[in-house]
């Protein structure tokens, strides 16, 4: 017998101590590990663990375009396959790619490209390959932070790391890294990236409603927020070599 | 005629590579500070310029890194070694290629680039050879594809490379052409150089060692044959643990005690 389940919201998204409901802060963001270098056989991979959800991502290059006709003769190419496992969501997920999946590959792909140097790779590509193992909101910016994190240990040439946060509103205040639950009973969501190189806004994607100074409020707290981020992307990457470093 | 084909084969296994002797892993000058992309390597861009794997920033108050890997200062260049990345072919490489594919005009082979270098069966003999009966037609090896099989390992050299066209090669010259005994491991093309060591130490002493040949390229495989397999198996493990430990101090002697140690544990000479 199927199990039915109701998609009822919690009518307040506050706990009464003020806290939310997972008992974070209104700017605190979730429990976050990272680690590069997981999978053996692609030219750089890494993991990530943000609050509940769990990605992988993988990256191969350069390497010959397939199809052929893909292949720009005086740039490379960067393709992004944003995938979720079937048993990442609650309701099971159809495993065929669906719109939103070919959607936030493109946005991905968008947001990443600027810190390549795709122009010295004529005719290749670079194809990153992420896997959702669970997912509990926030997956496109855990997806675009982590992509970047196995360019990197991939060694192919960057300007700097990308991290992305979601900022948003729910019940009329402003917080910082929405979980899921968060992301579908607010009232608006605010996902962006950063390019460290020149500290611009790479992804910006919106939805809901807010007025203008509450989005500006939501981009300096993204900004400090992925700060953060990144000091943890950074130290991800280094203690890899670090630890080899001490351990001898 | 027949015994000609071979010539360039089976003599060359020892005493090759020709090292030119720079470790950049194992250099003064380089520090063991671990940068990653988009790193400030240094602000004072009236001394020092972007070298290897470096970019000013848009306007040129800050050197950032590209990579991943070691900071480096020579001279007045500022330099990051990096610990990841891909082969690229560039002319005079010796590399180890596969043969994946042939037909009447050319082998295509895989040289663990990012295209397939092509090698021509006008490079594959030496020119001047004597001529077919008296200097009338020409060798038959000028022109077919019959003397490598698909599946083969050559080394061979780049001839000319570039970004847009697929590297060509050769397999004309000393230590060039097929291998037919030994094993080729792969590993990160970038460590390749403290696999060699400084002017050769490394390579030397896992040579000595193991009583092994090895023939390291630039493509990141090492072709290598020992007496038996447990000393193969021993310069395989000895060469993942300099691959491993690339960015470390003092690798030499430390590679040396490991494989005295494994010797008397696995009961080696």
């Amino acid at each position: 017998m199927p199990l039915i389940i109701n998609d009822e919201y919690p009518e307040k998204l506050f706990r009464e101590d003020g806290k939310r409901l997972d008992g974070r802060d209104k700017h605190e963001i979730r429990p976050i590990k990272m680690e590069v270098g997981v999978l053996e056989n692609a030219d750089g991979s890494a993991y990530l663990e943000w609050g509940n959800n769990k990605i992988y991502a993988a990256v191969y290059g350069p390497r010959e375009v397939h199809p052929h006709h893909l292949a720009k003769p005086d740039r490379g190419i960067l393709r992004v396959f944003y995938r979720m496992a079937t048993f990442s969501v609650f309701e099971r997920k159809r495993p065929a790619p669906g719109r939103r999946e070919k959607e936030i590959s493109m946005v991905i792909t968008d947001c990443l490209e600027p810190v390549l140097f795709l122009e010295l790779y004529p005719s290749t590509s670079f194809e990153v390959f992420i896997e959702v193992i669970d997912a509990d909101g926030g997956t496109r910016c855990a997806s675009t932070t982590v992509a970047s994190l196995a360019l990197a240990d991939a060694g192919v040439p960057m300007k700097s790391l990308v991290t992305a946060l979601a900022v948003g509103k729910i019940d009329g205040e402003i917080v910082v890294d929405l979980s899921g639950i968060e992301d579908k009973a607010g009232d608006a969501d605010l996902p962006l990236a950063i390019t460290w190189f020149n500290n611009e806004i790479s992804l910006l994607q919106f939805d809901g409603a807010m007025d203008i100074e509450e989005f500006d409020k939501c981009l300096t707290l993204g900004r400090e927020a992925a700060e953060k981020i990144y000091q943890i992307q950074l130290d991800a990457l280094r203690s890899k070599y670090i630890s080899i470093q001490e351990s001898v | 005629m027949e015994h000609e084909q071979d010539e360039s084969d089976e003599e060359s296994t020892a005493e090759n590579n020709e090292t030119e002797g720079i470790d950049e892993f194992d250099d003064e000058e380089t520090s063991r500070e671990i940068v990653v992309p988009g790193e400030v390597l240094t602000e004072d861009t009236k001394n020092f310029f972007p070298g290897r794997g470096t970019i000013f920033n848009k306007d040129r108050t800050k050197i950032i890194s590209l990579n991943i890997g070691l900071k480096q200062i020579k001279r007045n260049y500022v330099n990051v070694i990096p610990l990841r990345g891909f082969y690229t072919p560039r002319p005079g490489d010796k590399v180890i290629a596969l043969v994946t594919d042939k037909n009447p005009v050319k082998y295509r082979c895989d040289i663990n680039a990012k295209e397939e270098g092509i090698l021509k069966p006008k490079n594959t003999v030496k020119r001047g050879k004597p001529r077919g009966f008296r200097g009338g037609a020409p060798d038959n090896h000028e022109n077919s594809t019959e003397k490598y099989e698909i599946g083969d390992i050559l080394i061979v050299k780049v001839l000319s490379a570039d970004r847009l066209n697929s590297p060509e090669l050769t397999t004309v010259g000393k230590y060039l052409g097929k291998r037919r005994d030994g094993l080729v491991i792969t590993i990160d093309p970038p460590k390749i150089p403290r696999i060699i060591g400084r002017s050769g130490s490394m390579i030397k002493m896992l040579k000595n060692l193991t009583n092994c040949n090895i023939f390291v390229t630039q493509n990141g495989r090492i072709w290598l044959k020992g007496e038996d397999i447990i000393h193969e198996r021993l310069l395989i493990d000895a060469i993942k643990k300099i691959e491993k430990e690339a960015h470390t101090v003092g690798l030499t002697d430390r590679m040396s005690e490991y494989i005295e140690s494994e010797k008397k544990k696995r009961g080696i000479n």
